[in-house]
């Protein structure tokens, strides 16, 4: 096997380890001399290294310990069904009866007690009803904020990759165009969670990645590789990728 | 640490039943074969072993990281009541990995009817990356570990259907190539002819981007 082609149409296999000994040595002294195939076999290589990264397509911080319990319970659900197979259609016409009454003797308790006097919600005061709301609004704000930067973050990671299917080797922004105008959307309606203290913090950033949307939403779709380097010098500049994780780590 | 402890006494009074039976103890089959008896402690750990790589392997059929979660959680569950329809002679990876399969693509029909024809015609644009997903150390770093994985993410999704599936099951699923034949159903030639092409296919798609994925 001394035949380039025939060579390079078994590198994948031959790093897969899944060639005979005959054929390993075969490929290791046609590689030796030809500087080609020594190439296309380096590039094999890189490319199966870039496979073998467990990060690829895996959350780390996924709650995988959990999983397993999780999942062992529901199966465990379904293993227990709630209706017995051999349960009789006699039964099931008695259970059906059944919760019918207990739903009219409901209904009629229900509409007894709506007629007689009693405590009302409406003992509450404005400041115990606004005491009341204060924690689910607090946590809605730092969730609303932390997704709106999340978002952000992914756009700009996204505009640094843009690809090259532009004529004259442009960079394609339609998508990120397209984002950045919906992003400013959803910063408008954000407005309102960004006046609350617990994110007050955030409020700086959000107008920094504001003014950067706009631009970017001004943007040509196709774009040149000079336009995205400034806007990358610019996002470095003031360091929105660090900030924006540190705030995520905060309003976690 | 308890919980721990509790677990390998199970595993370890599991292993002493396997050699009695003859089955490598800690061999998935075994493990499968307690899970047919109703043991929830082995599917348990059936589940600590495989999630991951059958992630993994899901991921490459969806872009949205919620659906390859449900999809996960689907298939252990019907590894679970589909247990009975195991045989023992078979390889327990090529079981579960058909129906992890099968499920992606099942969901994958049924998200895009009426939307999109293809998996390389969904838009990137609905690609929802998973707050999970792990965070650059720093922005720099962070932005070229990103992109090379996104780049990367994206090429595997563009293989035909039959060299993506082969190439996750090998390096996602960490099978045998012979195992992967067995859970597809096709030659062994076929397996490899159709890994050289995704391999190959890869470095072909990824040719133009040397600079941005550092190759060195």
């Amino acid at each position: 096997m001394t035949d380039c082609e025939d060579v390079r149409e078994s590198l994948v296999l031959y790093a897969e380890g899944e060639l005979s000994a005959e054929q390993s040595r075969s490929i290791q002294e046609h590689s030796a001399w030809c500087v080609s195939c020594r190439q296309e076999a380096a590039g094999i290589r890189q490319i199966r290294s870039w496979l073998l990264d467990p990060d690829l397509f895996l959350p780390q911080d996924y709650g995988w310990e959990i999983l397993p319990s999780s999942l062992a319970a529901r199966a465990k659900g379904r293993r227990h069904r709630w209706v017995p197979s051999n349960f009789s259609s006699l039964a099931w016409a008695a259970s059906v009866a059944a919760c019918v009454l207990l739903g009219l003797i409901f209904l009629q308790t229900v509409q007894d007690r709506s007629s007689l006097p009693g405590p009302s919600t409406t003992s509450l005061s404005p400041e115990d009803i606004q005491s009341l709301l204060r924690p689910i609004r607090s946590a809605h704000a730092r969730e609303a904020t932390a997704r709106y930067l999340n978002e952000c973050q992914d756009l700009l990671l996204n505009l640094v990759g843009a690809e090259k299917n532009c004529e004259g080797d442009r960079h394609d922004l339609s998508l990120e165009v397209e984002r950045a105008r919906e992003l400013l959307r959803r910063k408008r309606m954000l407005d309102t969670e960004l006046r609350a203290p617990e994110v007050a913090r955030a409020r700086e950033l959000c107008d920094e990645l504001e003014n950067l949307l706009v631009s970017l939403s001004a943007a040509q779709k196709c774009e040149s590789s000079g336009e995205i380097r400034l806007m990358e010098r610019s996002i470095e500049k003031q360091q929105i990728l660090l900030r924006i994780n540190l705030l995520r780590a905060e309003l976690s | 640490m308890a919980l721990n402890g509790l677990r390998a006494i199970q595993l370890n009074s599991m292993a002493n039943i396997g050699n009695a039976a003859g089955t490598a103890p800690d061999s998935t089959e075994f493990l499968m074969t307690q899970v047919q008896q109703g043991d929830m402690s082995a599917y348990q750990e059936l589940i600590r072993r495989y999630q991951k790589k059958v992630y993994r392997v899901i991921s490459s059929y969806h872009r949205d990281p919620a659906d390859a979660m449900e999809v996960l959680q689907d298939t252990f569950l019907k590894v679970y009541t589909s247990r009975s329809t195991w045989e023992r002679r078979t390889s327990f990876a090529a079981w579960l990995y058909r129906i992890a399969i099968n499920a992606s693509i099942d969901r994958y029909r049924r998200r895009s009817k009426g939307r999109t024809s293809s998996l390389d015609q969904v838009p990137e644009s609905q690609v929802q990356r998973s707050p999970h997903l792990a965070r650059p150390r720093s922005p720099i770093e962070g932005l070229r570990q990103e992109e090379r994985r996104r780049v990367l993410e994206n090429a595997i999704r563009r293989l035909p259907e039959r060299q993506r599936e082969i190439l996750s099951l090998r390096y996602f699923g960490e099978m045998q190539l012979e195992e992967i034949a067995q859970a597809l159903g096709c030659p062994l030639g076929t397996v490899k002819s159709n890994l050289h092409k995704a391999v190959a296919g890869l470095k072909a798609l990824l040719l133009d981007q040397k600079e941005l994925l550092s190759y060195d």
